[in-house]
């Protein structure tokens, strides 16, 4: 299982096409943090500007705890990270709203799934 | 930075994000799991929400030369005319619409294109902000000498900066992208701006499970006169 974490609804559904499998989409963080009490994902990607708790507080929620740090997680933004390394973060990849392909989306899902 | 800087900023980062998504969008062609007109339809429905956005920034370049023509105008067709336009969104969205009109037409003070726009902005900003499967209300209610057209969501309750900036009558202007995660607050400021234009005041009130953004118009007295 995938979950795509975006409040737009459109370009989550797009980033859930891409991925391809079972996927699930949510539009904020907290949800998404309760859904993942009832089974960890195997991936997730997540943009970083949400409405209500952004991207960075779910990701310290990730990290504090030793089942879900492990997940792997791609952030999908409009923000820039230039020369940010957001491992400790558990962030294995970080691509552009602006110009991400499913291709590029794909490639991750095979690599971390 | 000075405002007008900012201002461009967060215009450009609004209307960058329907951009990203028709890219996407148009991606999906290739997928066979979605009929072609479905993806047309969100497509239509993105252009539109970016155009009209970009018109009324237009409007509010304009109207800082000439002044609005104003006139006597029934609310509830305006509002009519939004929810139709909106009406899509919503949907899309897993949004459910409360609408709440009283039964005597409301004669307003006001310019049309920018009452639309208001309630547009005021109804957009709920669509982001309602959660799945909840609703948001549109009233429409007389209050004295005015009249006050509501928009209630149910989300997270509005940051306090906007809060005090709407309290003191208007968006000085759009938030920073950085301050406000998920939203520049660009409909507001557009909202307050096109209400300062027509003479008519905006305030919200903030709740525990949401806010609700309203405009006091002018009620116009022609009806009286019969």
């Amino acid at each position: 299982m995938i979950f795509v974490i975006d409040d737009n609804r459109m370009m989550a559904e797009c980033i859930a096409k891409a991925c391809g499998g079972e996927v699930k989409i949510f539009g904020d963080a907290l949800m998404a943090t309760q859904a993942i009490d009832d089974g960890l994902p195997e991936m997730i990607f997540m943009d970083a500007m949400l409405t209500g708790p952004d991207g960075f507080t779910m990701l310290n929620e990730l990290i504090s705890y030793s089942d879900t740090m492990k997940i792997p997680v791609v952030l999908i933004t409009d923000a820039r990270f230039d020369n940010l390394d957001l491992s400790e973060y558990g962030v294995v990849g970080v691509l552009s709203k602006d110009t991400v392909t499913p291709a590029e989306v794909r490639a991750y899902v095979e690599k971390y799934c | 930075m000075d405002v007008e800087v900012d201002g461009i900023l967060v215009a450009a980062h609004e209307l960058k994000e329907p951009l990203a998504t028709l890219r996407q969008l148009a991606f999906s062609f290739d997928e066979m799991s979605e009929p072609n007109e479905l993806i047309r339809e969100k497509m239509v429905s993105v252009s539109d929400r970016a155009i009209r956005q970009v018109n009324d920034l237009l409007k509010l370049r304009r109207l800082e030369s000439s002044l609005p023509e104003m006139s006597p105008l029934a609310v509830r067709p305006v509002c009519d005319e939004v929810i139709r336009e909106l009406e899509y969104l919503f949907r899309y969205n897993k949004r459910e619409l409360f609408v709440k009109f009283p039964g005597k037409e409301q004669l307003a003070y006001a310019n049309r294109e920018l009452l639309f726009s208001v309630v547009y902005n005021f109804l957009l900003n709920a669509v982001h902000y309602t959660g799945d499967e909840m609703r948001a209300e549109i009233m429409v209610k007389p209050i004295k000498d005015k009249i006050r057209i509501l928009v209630r969501d149910y989300g997270p309750a509005l940051p306090m900066d906007v809060w005090r900036e709407m309290q003191r009558g208007w968006v000085e202007k759009p938030t920073s992208i950085a301050m406000r995660p998920g939203s520049s607050g660009l409909g507001l400021f557009i909202a307050s701006k096109f209400s300062k234009y027509m003479d008519a005041k905006v305030g919200a009130v903030r709740h525990r499970d949401g806010t609700s953004f309203y405009v006091d118009l002018m009620r116009s007295k022609q009806m009286s006169l019969f």
